[in-house]
């Protein structure tokens, strides 16, 4: 982050005190303003055939409100009502009214604050980091500073995080057991909410009245996102950094933490999943993010029921294809980089071409093939398409290794006596191998990985590798998410590791061999 | 000059030979019996009888699902290679910013493309299950949704989180090809334009894309046939259901050779969806092959 010239530094810390303590100011002000309003529709009534402005209207008028003076200790009730009209088959018309009854609140930082809530709590937590932010940035040290930003950064980030609250105590911890989707004790948060809405009046009605309780935030809510990130941009100046290349950073951590967040989703998902009883994952209202009994019994399970034959074949299947794919390739490989021959652009073509049939394309001729050949059902058969299909990808990539290391070495051993191979084996493949561990590792994950020729192939269960055991989880009407998932993360996690270590050889890889050409 | 002294000229050949005698038998045997078989008689119990001409062509474009399978395939290839394109673009420009902890977010990004497929798919199938899925509940459970919403209520919407799971696990493979590209680029370029007083989106223009150009081609090309392939991921969330509506031609024609018994059409898809990949990986070999002679 770039530093200001010593000109600027004295206005931009005054204008990022200035900033601070404004932000800070409308923080103030924006708690006093109602963040959230509810209604509540205590009373309805249906008054059938009656017309407005008649002797029934007025009777049963002054009936509601009788009913609901009882009501006015919780504020203001407003009534309503509204008429329905519809056509008799005599031509004569039938008219009902509703009335209607509701009280409203509003709910301020303030009260919010002191409501016991849980987003009050939120929202004290939000206050607190910017009296923090905006103390902090005015102790001349670095550190404090720094703390400052990210005390800013906080604040931000708590106010969509106190609507969440706000919504899930009502909806979700009051909701759901009101509606009788979810058995729990609630009486403390029903009185939290009582003494909040209705001033401690509800009493025993508090389960009817919170049934018909609607309510929203409003915009002053969502301006509070405004001094917050007007204090992030107070912190920044007053260290004298320029605010635009700090911004431009907090974009980048936002966005690639936004993105790690996407990314880990699903596996978040399969191991959640994969520790729960079948219960929990079939329930619609289920309410944790993290299992309530982890069952870690469900490994167990799964193992009996054969996973472990499967991530067996896996292995068997993928290190064959691997070592079947290394052997025919680093020949084939050695001899595009080192030697000159008639046809080495033709090979060179063919190879390219061969990484663009995908076996799924040519699923009937595999099939036909291999069962002429007597080795549909096998794991030899497996072993040995995928090595077929893998092989254009490895000479791809062990040329490029190859190519870019100097064949000097090699000379000076065959004047030493060496032969070819001999100088290949004891010379170059030491110097390859991390070319040669990142082709390896590449084959081996795609051969584990490989699911469709599997399926088409293998129908023998004691012989299916997991990309395709685990299908056994779910039939056609009951899907067994905890235990698919439980084997899914068994055939998962090795590989992903795998990959991790070759990530960094792989982009050189790439720019080397099948990339670059 | 990087090369060593063959004395007999048949010796290179030899050490191509187990290559090219795996490839042959295992790759290039099963697309001559692929068009021997589009265009032989095929029982449905699969016995190969003689040569009858294009009718098996003629019942393939007859398939009364074969022009709502096209037109989602060229959905699918279109939608998923162009916005994995974008977005992996966009990745790999972040992730080639130095920050805190960017290892362990190039390590997180590699995570898709380590996975498998089907496995993937199982999990987005799950995700976005209206009873019990778990994208309704964590929105739930965040307070951002008051009722669970129906991800998956028309086929189209089933059909579009699929390209989107497509999407998914493509970008990674773009990232890390505009990555290796983005490397290779020499940090004075990015200083003479700084000092002229170019901008992020004239240097972008003027430098970036130039020179990442040759990365991206390639891994657009390879994508197309890949995402073309790409079996599992409709075969796990759909099946192509209802009647076809969400199928690709690589589903389509597995159903048709292998459930539905209609090996003959399932051949003839074949070598149209072979045809089609011919030309994208003829364009393709042209590029490399012209790279190639420029080095």
């Amino acid at each position: 982050m770039k530093k200001l010239s010593p000109d600027r530094q004295a206005s931009s810390l005054r204008n990022g005190r200035i900033l601070i303590l404004v932000s800070l100011l409308l923080i103030v002000l924006l708690f006093c303003l109602p963040l959230f309003e509810t209604t509540t529709a205590v009373y309805t009534k249906k008054s059938p055939n009656t017309f407005v402005g008649d002797e029934k209207y007025q009777t049963v008028k002054a009936e509601v409100e009788a009913a609901v003076a009882d009501y006015r200790e919780f504020g203001d009730v407003e009534l309503g009502e509204s008429v329905t009209l519809r056509d008799k088959s005599d031509g004569t018309q039938s008219s009902m009214v509703t009335f209607t009854a509701s009280t409203r609140s509003h709910l301020n930082g303030w009260k919010l604050v002191l409501s016991g809530l849980p987003s009050g709590t939120v929202l004290s937590l939000l206050f607190i980091f910017a009296v923090l932010a905006a103390g902090l940035s005015f102790i001349p040290r670095k550190g404090a500073q720094a703390c400052a930003v990210a005390f800013g950064i906080l604040a931000l980030i708590l106010v969509p995080a106190f609507s969440m609250t706000f919504t899930r105590f009502f909806t979700r911890t009051i909701g759901t057991v009101l509606s009788g989707a979810r058995q729990a004790d609630i009486t403390g948060e029903l009185a939290l909410a009582d003494k909040l809405l209705y001033g401690g009046q509800g009493g025993d009605r508090i389960s009817a009245l919170l049934s018909g309780m609607s309510f929203s935030s409003t915009p002053w809510l969502w301006l509070l996102l405004i001094p917050a990130f007007g204090l992030i941009c107070g912190t920044v100046m007053v260290q004298n950094i320029e605010l635009s290349s700090a911004l431009s950073r907090g974009f980048l951590y936002a966005f690639v933490i936004a993105l790690c967040v996407l990314i880990l989703y699903p596996y978040y998902v399969m191991f959640i999943t994969a520790v729960r009883t079948p219960a929990e994952t079939n329930d619609m209202h289920f309410l944790h993010m993290l299992p309530v009994n982890w069952m870690w019994g469900n490994f167990g399970d799964i193992v009996r029921r054969n996973v472990l034959t499967y991530l067996g074949n896996s292995l068997l299947l993928s290190i064959g294809a691997t070592v079947i794919s290394l052997l025919c390739g680093i020949p084939a490989a050695y001899a595009m980089a080192r030697m000159k021959f008639r046809g080495r652009r033709a090979f060179l073509g063919f190879v390219i071409m061969s990484q663009m049939f995908s076996p799924v394309v040519l699923l009937v001729g595999i099939s036909r093939l291999m069962i002429g050949l007597k080795l549909n059902d096998s794991v030899l058969g497996l072993m040995l398409i995928n090595a077929a299909f893998n092989q254009a990808f490895a000479i791809w990539l062990l040329r490029g290794t190859f190519v870019s290391i100097s064949s000097e070495m090699e000379q000076a051993a065959c004047i030493d006596g060496c032969s070819v191979v001999g100088a290949l084996i004891r010379v170059l493949l030491p110097m390859a191998a991390p070319g040669i561990v990142t082709t390896l590792i590449f084959v081996f994950i795609n051969s584990w990985n490989e699911y469709t020729i599997s399926t088409v192939l293998i129908s023998t269960p004691a012989r299916k590798p997991i990309t395709v055991g685990i299908t056994q989880f779910s039939s056609f009407n009951m899907i067994e998410w905890h235990y698919l998932f439980a084997s899914a993360l068994l055939a998962t996690i090795p590989v992903v590791i795998l990959f991790m270590f070759i990530e960094k050889h792989l982009v050189s890889g790439l720019t080397s061999g099948g990339v670059k050409g | 000059m990087n090369e060593i002294l063959v004395r007999k000229k048949w010796v290179p050949y030899l050490w191509l030979l187990p290559s090219i005698i795996l490839m042959s038998v295992f790759v290039v045997f099963p697309i001559m019996i692929v068009f021997k078989l589009a265009f032989s008689e095929i029982s449905r119990a699969g016995v190969v009888g003689g040569f009858i001409g294009f009718d098996n062509f003629v019942a393939a474009f007859n398939d009364k699902a074969f022009g709502t399978v096209m037109l989602n395939t060229l959905v699918w290839v279109v939608s998923v290679v162009g916005l994995s394109t974008l977005f992996g673009f966009i990745v790999a420009m972040a992730l080639n910013t130095e920050f805190f902890g960017r290892k362990v977010a190039r390590s997180i990004v590699v995570f898709p493309w380590a996975t498998s497929l089907v496995i993937q798919a199982s999990v987005w199938n799950y995700i976005i299950k209206y009873e019990y899925g778990n994208l309704n509940n964590v929105l739930l459970n965040l307070g951002i949704l008051k009722n669970a919403v129906n991800w998956r209520l028309t086929y189209q919407i089933e059909f579009a989180w699929e390209c989107g799971v497509g999407i998914f696990v493509t970008i990674p493979f773009v990232t890390f090809c505009v990555l290796s590209g983005l490397q290779s680029i020499d940090a004075a370029y990015y200083e003479a334009a700084t000092v002229d007083g170019a901008g992020f989106w004239k240097k972008l223009r003027h430098i970036t894309l130039p020179l990442v150009r040759p990365s991206l081609t390639v891994s657009t090309v390879l994508n197309i046939i890949y995402v073309f392939n790409s079996f599992p991921i409709v075969y796990t969330i759909t099946k192509g259901a209802p009647a076809n509506k969400t199928d690709t031609m690589v589903t389509l024609l597995y159903m048709r050779a292998f459930y539905d018994q209609q090996k003959g059409p399932a051949t003839a898809m074949s070598v149209i969806g072979f045809v089609i990949l011919c030309i994208a990986a003829g364009a393709y070999m042209m590029l490399s092959m012209r790279k190639e002679d420029e080095l």
